[in-house]
């Protein structure tokens, strides 16, 4: 593993570019952090999170991002799949080789919503839908009179709620679900709009041992078909899972 | 899509925003009823205050309008003119033959004299004198047994159609329905005779007050006629102060009719008589004029002011004659002669479309504090909605949509509930006028009941303190309505001794209906609106760490 590299004090985005920290793979990354800070402020106090994380993901890769508590993990989850944005002018996040957080927010909006997928510890399912609603949600998203796209959502809703061994609980509330079958709903609400990469922030935080193996198999499985998967982790055990794990400490990644 | 998808599904699965609803129609209900009713209320004023006038009134000064039946000749000509009736419009006093004793009340009275067919064919009055024998078989049986015009034959009506007292031959009055104090309405709308009084065959005497053009007031005048019958216009003002009489009698009282003229100023001739310059015409203070089928009031106005000028100038023209019509006379629409008495109406009602208004604030009110509610414990599905794509303006679009829906649904359950209680507002006003039947008492108390059972189960045996509570509330309140119901010995609310109109408004006015209906929507939006422009802002990520 390479020693990640950080960029204090040097700027990003169009006037500069953070010099590319040593990638695991070869191919130019599919998503990659650049030198990123992330400040938060509460109050008079600021607290700095990320300061200048940097981290690149390969095509078709799984990485885990292992780090303690408050370490910036979830942090950098969200800078990577466009919830969030890094600190003005430090860091650039990339997606394919362009930056995704200098555009205006739909273009953010249409990224989260086909380019990526995520999976939260806390399954953060809608209570009041129903788990194939619920699946198919993202393929609701992004579209006035898409009633052959909405279709098509529920349709591949369908069949990546079979998949993971859920066909017969597509009409059940999410409060009517266990942990594990709550994960696999968001596994395939991740998937269902076909992203290239998937986002998992403590898939198994949640969950006991048996059905945390299970929902990193169902990833697994994802992955052997081509899926790039960041996954953060406090679990090193879980991290083991991952082709490669990125340790991350006082916003900095420390070790790749 | 997916806005409607969970608009939909927040609106169905959740109390809170039926709560909204419920409000909301409410709200609306109560606009449209009061309206509606009010609305309705104007429309029979209006029509009430028109029966006795026609369409076009004209108001010359004290000294009347002469030759008006060459004016009257031409007023028939015009195409815009069905009929034109002369009218004499001045001040009396009544004495009245009671009470028993020498010395009789006084009633101040305005005096219309009138030609009655005419005048019949111009207004309503045929269809206003009261005392009448039933006109079929379905009016006799619409009467109760002790209506006194059950008993009446066709001969009461023909005296006070003519304005004749057919068995002597004598003029006659007929006076409005409220002059006298004779008779009493019933909660029906129809009368019976009070303190003995039944006023036609009772004589009353008329005295009236001579002006001359000039303004010169004579010694009063007075004449006896038999009372023929009595009129009801609707309209209290009218019903309580106008009598009518044969426009000749009138003339006579007044000095109005025609008359030679003497020179004054010449030497009386060797029989002592005074040159005679001519004969004055016979006078009238009003011509009241109703417009041809579909012609507008405003239109026939027009053309009777025409035809007046035309009337001035030719009478200029007539140097061979005495009297000159007026230069100047008053000519309105009944709306216009009217107005004193359909303004402040009118204002009442915009008065209360106003206050009433201030509802829609509440009903904004309300769905803004429980929108707002709504979006800060869905600040979490806010978080999951945007890391899954949806833009500020979707999520926007998702409570705004949602106070849409309610605001559509709300209102119109609004217009069903205000549609189902205007159109049986008098049902329920009878119902409400009766006791309290006894199921209903028994069936509140039966409930109270249960509600104690209730109540006792989830706070001794359960612990539960909510349904607990709940339960006692519905207990107090169902307690309440039975007591009210025991005591309940019918309130008449629309007494039409009071208000002159025996049924309440009956009709929804659509209109305003689809007004208020639009007003529902567009505040039940705006209170949506803050809200949801508070959800569109909320941070994804604090909302999905914290939310």
């Amino acid at each position: 593993m390479a020693e990640a590299t950080s960029h204090p004090g040097e700027s990003f985005g169009d006037a500069g570019r953070a010099s590319r920290p040593p990638s695991a793979a070869s191919a130019p990354p599919i998503l990659a952090a650049l030198d990123v800070h992330r400040t938060y402020r509460f109050g008079q106090v600021e607290v700095p999170v990320l300061r200048g994380a940097s981290i690149e993901i390969g095509r078709g890769e799984w990485v885990a991002i292992l780090g303690q508590s408050g370490s910036g993990k979830s942090t950098l989850m969200h800078l990577l799949g466009g919830l969030d944005r890094p600190d003005a002018g430090r860091g650039t996040i990339e997606f394919d080789g362009r930056s995704v957080n200098l555009g205006a927010g739909r273009s953010l909006d249409r990224y989260r919503n086909r380019d990526v997928g995520f999976v939260f510890q806390f399954y953060h399912l809608l209570p009041e839908l129903s788990v194939l609603e619920n699946a198919c949600l993202p393929g609701l998203v992004g579209g006035w009179f898409g009633h052959a796209r909405a279709a098509a959502a529920r349709r591949r809703a369908g069949e990546l709620l079979e998949q993971a061994g859920l066909s017969h609980r597509l009409r059940h509330r999410p409060a009517e679900l266990s942990g594990g079958e709550r994960q696999r709903v968001a596994i395939a609400r991740a998937l269902v709009n076909g992203p290239r990469v998937l986002l998992a922030d403590e898939p198994t935080g949640n969950l006991d041992a048996t059905t945390g193996a299970s929902i990193l198999d169902l990833i697994a499985a994802q992955h052997a078909e081509g899926l790039t998967v960041a996954m953060v982790t406090h679990d090193a055990s879980v991290a083991a899972r991952a082709q490669r794990v990125v340790h991350l400490r006082d916003g900095q990644v420390v070790q790749d | 899509m997916y806005a409607a998808l969970l608009s939909n599904r927040y609106l169905t699965s959740r109390v809170i925003p039926l709560i909204a609803v419920g409000a909301v129609a409410l709200c609306v209900a109560l606009v449209i009823i009061v309206v509606s009713v009010m609305s309705g209320f104007l429309d029979m004023l209006k029509a009430s205050g028109r029966t006795l006038i026609g369409d076009v009134i004209v108001s010359s000064g004290i000294g009347g309008i002469p030759h008006y039946d060459e004016w009257l000749a031409d007023l028939r000509a015009l195409p815009e003119v069905e009929e034109a009736t002369p009218v004499i419009d001045t001040l009396g006093l009544l004495r009245m033959p009671y009470p028993s004793g020498p010395s009789k009340e006084i009633a101040p009275v305005q005096v219309w004299a009138i030609e009655p067919d005419s005048f019949a064919r111009v207004t309503a009055y045929g269809e206003k004198v009261w005392w009448r024998p039933p006109a079929d078989d379905a009016a006799r049986e619409a009467m109760l047994p002790d209506d006194p015009r059950l008993r009446m034959d066709g001969s009461i009506l023909r005296d006070g159609l003519t304005l004749t007292q057919g068995a002597t031959g004598k003029p006659g009055i007929v006076m409005g329905m409220h002059v006298s104090v004779g008779n009493a309405r019933q909660s029906d709308g129809s009368y019976r005779p009070r303190f003995g009084w039944f006023m036609p065959g009772e004589e009353v005497t008329l005295t009236v007050v001579p002006v001359s053009e000039s303004g010169t007031i004579s010694e009063p005048r007075d004449a006896t006629f038999p009372v023929v019958n009595e009129v009801f216009s609707g309209v209290y003002d009218v019903d309580k102060s106008r009598v009518f009489i044969p426009l000749a009698q009138a003339q006579q009282l007044l000095r109005l009719d025609a008359a030679p003229l003497y020179d004054t100023t010449a030497e009386t001739d060797a029989e002592g008589n005074l040159p005679l310059l001519g004969t004055t015409p016979a006078r009238v203070t009003k011509v009241l004029i109703r417009a041809k089928t579909g012609v507008d009031a405003l239109a026939a106005r027009d053309a009777v002011e025409a035809s007046w000028d035309a009337f001035v100038a030719k009478a200029a023209r007539r140097s061979d004659r005495l009297g000159r019509p007026p230069e100047r006379v008053s000519i309105l629409t009944w709306e216009q002669q009217l107005r004193d008495l359909i303004g402040p109406v009118e204002k009442e009602r915009e008065m209360m479309r106003i206050l009433f208004s201030i509802i829609y604030i509440v009903c904004a009110g309300l769905i803004l504090s429980i929108f707002w509610s709504i979006v800060i414990e869905k600040t979490r599905d806010i978080g999951i909605l945007r890391s899954v794509g949806a833009s500020r303006f979707g999520i926007l679009w998702i409570f705004l949509r949602y106070g849409l829906a309610i605001g559509v649904v709300g209102s119109l359950a609004g217009v069903g509930i205000a549609w189902v209680v205007v159109d049986n507002i008098n049902l329920i006003h009878e119902a409400i006028g009766r006791d309290a039947p006894r199921a209903a008492w028994i069936t509140t108390c039966a409930l109270s009941v249960l509600s104690v059972v209730m109540a006792l189960r989830s706070l001794v045996w359960r612990g539960r303190l909510l349904p607990g509570l709940l339960w006692t509330i519905a207990t107090v309140t169902l307690g309440i309505v039975t007591l009210a119901l025991l005591g309940h010995r019918g309130t008449l609310i629309w007494d039409p001794s009071v208000y002159y109109f025996s049924r309440i408004p009956s009709q929804v006015d659509w209109f305003n209906a689809a007004i208020t209906v639009g007003g529902g929507i567009v505040f039940s939006v705006i209170g949506a609106a803050i809200p949801a422009a508070k959800a569109a802002d909320v941070d994804p990520v604090e909302a999905l760490r914290y939310g």
